[in-house]
């Protein structure tokens, strides 16, 4: 079962994080490959494993990188803001371990900085998430 | 958000709403421009055939509902 363990120096207070990559979902790479064009290089990311997340978001500037055309719509409600429509793009996220996860992501203007991307439930419902807050580790397995 | 590059998809989806939930509620449409393409079972059937027939652009797939539910987020991250 492919799967990542990660040790972050204060669990609690930053959550569980990881740094992943951002690539073009497998299908895009297949049709700019058929078509002789540049497949764009996977985009580095701080990722926030969130259970609060419906989806999984990438900030705004990944899909631009990433050379990403919408694939749909999508409606969400924020703790601020209800019914906000936003675009999908499909992509895969590289986790360490060569673990890899292909899905359709929003994106948004994440507030802070150092976060570039939500892990949501849409890729957790594929695997086992385990918390182990005590030695400040997380696993993630698919 | 204008969602500029899907509004002439989204208009054609809200024109073709109740024939579409008629016969094929549940499923996934694919859609590009005023045209839609095919119907299908699962949202990555769409996505895939959505690139193999119309290359690297963009393209509308939706599940076809008569009511859609948001996705909720409870990080204050997303504002």
């Amino acid at each position: 079962m492919p799967s990542f363990t990660t040790q972050v120096p204060n669990l609690q207070q930053t959550g569980p994080i990881v740094e992943i990559k951002v690539a073009v979902g497998s299908i895009i790479e297949e049709v700019l490959q058929k078509d002789n064009k540049d497949i764009p290089t996977p985009v580095n990311a701080v990722a926030l494993i969130d259970t609060g997340a419906t989806g999984t978001v990438i900030q705004e500037n990944i899909a631009k990188s990433l050379n990403l055309n919408p694939v749909g719509v999508a409606l969400i409600n924020t703790p601020s803001s209800t019914n906000v429509q936003c675009y999908e793009y499909l992509v895969r996220l590289l986790f360490p371990n060569n673990v890899i996860v292909e899905t359709v992501a929003i994106t948004a203007s994440l507030q802070e900085q150092h976060i570039q991307c939500l892990i949501g439930r849409d890729v957790l419902c594929h695997g086992v998430f385990i918390y182990t807050g005590y030695i400040n580790t997380f696993t993630l397995s698919f | 958000m204008g969602l500029t590059l899907l509004r002439n998809e989204l208009n054609t989806y809200d024109k073709q709403k109740n024939e579409l939930i008629g016969k094929s509620k549940g499923k996934f449409v694919l859609i590009k421009d005023n045209q839609i393409i095919d119907v299908f079972e699962t949202k990555n059937d769409a996505i895939r055939q959505g690139y193999e027939r119309l290359g690297n652009v963009p393209f509308l797939v939706k599940q076809i509902l008569e009511v859609e539910t948001p996705q909720n987020f409870t990080s204050n991250l997303l504002g």
